[in-house]
């Protein structure tokens, strides 16, 4: 068991570090001198033009939403290391402790969220680039495992809380 | 809980000490004092016998259901 415990660790330390490598190269990759042209916001603003439909506007909500989608990537990776604290207290044979039960709910929490807000995000991101957006296309192709895995994570902190509870009752079993 | 545990009453009346108890019913003096104590949730059949058994006594001498 504390072999396959350390075994497991050290595959999630490498995809933690492999996805953040990713991440940050992609942001490295990410031209930010794009948006130089539109920093002088108030200079070149036109003042007849409605916010809303300026191309200042839509330059700089492109920008927000590509800093939240790197945002929310981070905060996936974030998710994926709440993996390594109940991993370390497998191997301490602390299978059912507050810290695991509290880390499989954070990991169900990030899941569900981080699927709805890039959903999110991408439908504005459509909306921006005039495409079409079908919710349940885009729900379909990428995200469909992550909702039911968010959900399968608090299913699993719900089974612990009952197995730490029957542990208990187990040991003042004289 | 509404179940005493009268362990302590008959020890006294046996002149006997809980360590000794625990020695010969084989349970840990940790486990006597959970037990004795009244934090215990369960007793098994096993150890209400093997108590039984060294204080010769009923199980009703040993466990009490006193209403709240």
């Amino acid at each position: 068991m504390k072999d396959n415990t350390k075994i497991l660790a050290i595959i999630t330390y490498v995809l933690l570090v492999a996805s953040a490598s990713i991440l940050l190269n992609d942001i490295r990759e990410f031209d930010f001198n794009q948006f130089k042209a539109f920093q002088n916001w108030t200079s070149t603003v036109n003042k007849n033009e409605s916010w809303f439909r300026s191309e200042n506007a839509i330059k700089w909500s492109y920008y927000a939403i590509s800093v939240g989608l790197f945002f929310l990537r981070g905060y996936l990776i974030y998710g994926f290391a709440h993996f390594l604290p109940i991993l370390k207290e497998v191997e301490l044979g602390h299978y059912f402790s507050d810290k695991n039960i509290k880390n499989f709910k954070k990991i169900g929490n990030v899941f569900i969220t981080y699927t709805i807000n890039i959903l999110v995000l991408r439908y504005f991101l459509s909306a921006l680039n005039a495409d079409s957006f079908h919710f349940l296309n885009e729900l379909k192709i990428e995200f469909t495992f992550l909702i039911p895995a968010g959900l399968a994570f608090y299913i699993l902190a719900e089974i612990f809380k009952r197995a730490k509870e029957t542990e208990e009752e187990n040991k003042l079993t004289i | 809980m509404p179940i005493i545990v009268n362990l302590d009453v008959m020890l006294t009346k046996r002149n006997m000490k809980s360590k000794e108890l625990a020695e010969i019913i084989g349970i840990t003096t940790a486990n006597m004092s959970i037990l004795k104590s009244g934090k215990a949730k369960a007793v098994r059949f096993s150890t209400l016998e093997a108590v039984c058994k060294a204080l010769y006594c009923q199980p009703a001498d040993i466990l009490e259901y006193v209403e709240d």
